[in-house]
């Protein structure tokens, strides 16, 4: 697999930190899977993590904490392994992170002529959603912009649309500003992973028919 | 931060490795207490950053430094930096203690680690050694000016935080984020030049 979109560098850094929100974590990871580029990015983001670590200035532990937990120390008992989680029906997806793959996820279901979505479903509270979209080959996605940001990860087929071309792996990151007419030139289905926050204005006649119906 | 020659980083960080190996492999309690020194003041910093309560920050340090005894074993040198390393442990305790406040009450928990587990292997992607990596950054970090270094830190830390540093560093809020776009770009290039 061949990537030629990534996450942008603030993602990376973000992710390699800690700091984004569940939503948005699982569509950075799963471009991690087919992408060691970006890994070898957070991996040394992790690095740098570990340098302000160590150079933070020290705040003052309380009085006693070292003896504390020295006298825990003994009642330790090691991590076993969890028993392996239910899995859910994600488990036929290709190229998600292990992770993803045991959450739940409801059915597909039918949003528009040619495209399905399928919501997963995070097991901690997010402000970013996260679904699977599938759309046949030669979809023309209706016209959108959103009130909030996008995240695109190709799972399998490919689309196309005035940012380039976007096959498995391939990230696509909108913050609200583009206008996308995007068209499936996949000869299979395209299935992506979004992550998504706010909501998508449909433009166009069909869009604003369809709108209320969505509900994406 | 300090700036350190190479031997002094290599030598640094292979110490904090061999302590942590002391602990996996003998369970070596004075080797611990080193460790604890060392990082539990500094998690604790991390996590006042954070917006931590004073109390609770105490608490996660400590914390922090029992997943280091618990995790010892699975430390592996070659693969990751230890500072990285306990970084990880720490900002993965980071991740937990914000979703326990929102879930209030809710009673389960979810492993954070598997989170960053995002290829097959057992292993991370070790195309290059933990020791060549812990000291590129080291060395790329060393050429940073203060300020730079200033915000590089920010990147770890939410916007609350970067509102302090603003006043502490006498810029406006707005001038942070480019400064922290600029200061990752000089460090990416710096990265980059001494691959």
């Amino acid at each position: 697999m061949t990537i030629h979109h990534h996450p942008p560098e603030e993602l990376l850094v973000a992710f390699a930190a800690g700091l984004l929100d569940l939503g948005q974590h699982v569509a950075v990871a799963t471009h991690l899977v087919g992408c060691p580029h970006c890994r070898d990015a957070g991996r040394t983001m992790e690095h740098v993590g570990g340098a302000v670590l160590t150079d933070l200035p020290p705040t003052a532990m309380s009085s006693g904490a070292l003896a504390s937990v020295e006298a825990q120390l003994g009642r330790l008992v090691p991590p076993t392994a969890l028993p392996p989680r239910r899995a859910a029906g994600l488990a036929d997806i290709p190229g998600l992170p292990p992770f993803v793959r045991e959450y739940a996820a409801g059915p597909w279901r039918w949003i528009a002529p040619k495209v399905h979505l399928r919501p997963i479903e995070l097991p901690v509270a997010s402000p970013t959603r996260v679904f699977l979209l599938r759309s046949r080959p030669g979809t023309k996605m209706i016209e959108h912009t959103h009130t909030g940001f996008e995240m695109s990860c190709v799972l399998s087929g490919s689309f196309v649309h005035a940012g380039g071309h976007f096959g498995p792996g391939d990230f696509d990151f909108g913050d609200g500003t583009d206008d996308h007419e995007i068209m499936i030139d996949s000869a299979e289905d395209c299935v992506c992973l979004i992550a998504m926050q706010g909501d998508l204005k449909l433009n166009g006649m069909i869009g604003r028919l369809l709108q209320p119906l969505i509900r994406m | 931060m300090v700036k350190e020659t190479p031997n002094g980083v290599t030598s640094d960080a292979a110490r904090w490795a061999a302590l942590i190996e002391a602990v996996a492999t003998r369970g070596d309690r004075e080797a611990f207490a080193t460790l604890f020194e060392h990082f539990a003041p500094r998690i604790k910093t991390f996590m006042r950053r954070s917006g931590v309560s004073e109390q609770s920050a105490d608490e996660l340090a400590q914390e922090a430094l029992l997943a280091v005894w618990s995790k010892a074993r699975l430390f592996d040198p070659g693969s990751v930096g230890a500072t990285a390393w306990i970084f990880t442990i720490a900002r993965n305790l980071r991740i937990d203690v914000l979703r326990r406040e929102k879930r209030a009450g809710r009673e389960y928990t979810v492993e954070i680690d598997p989170e960053f587990h995002v290829d097959e292997g057992p292993q991370p992607d070790a195309s290059l050694a933990a020791s060549q990596l812990e000291s590129r950054v080291r060395n790329a970090l060393a050429h940073l000016s203060g300020d730079q270094l200033r915000v590089i830190e920010l990147s770890f830390f939410d916007e609350q935080a970067h509102a302090e540093i603003a006043q502490t560093l006498q810029i406006p809020l707005g001038t942070v984020k480019s400064r922290m776009r600029l200061a990752m770009n000089r460090l990416r290039g710096l990265l980059g030049d001494l691959s």
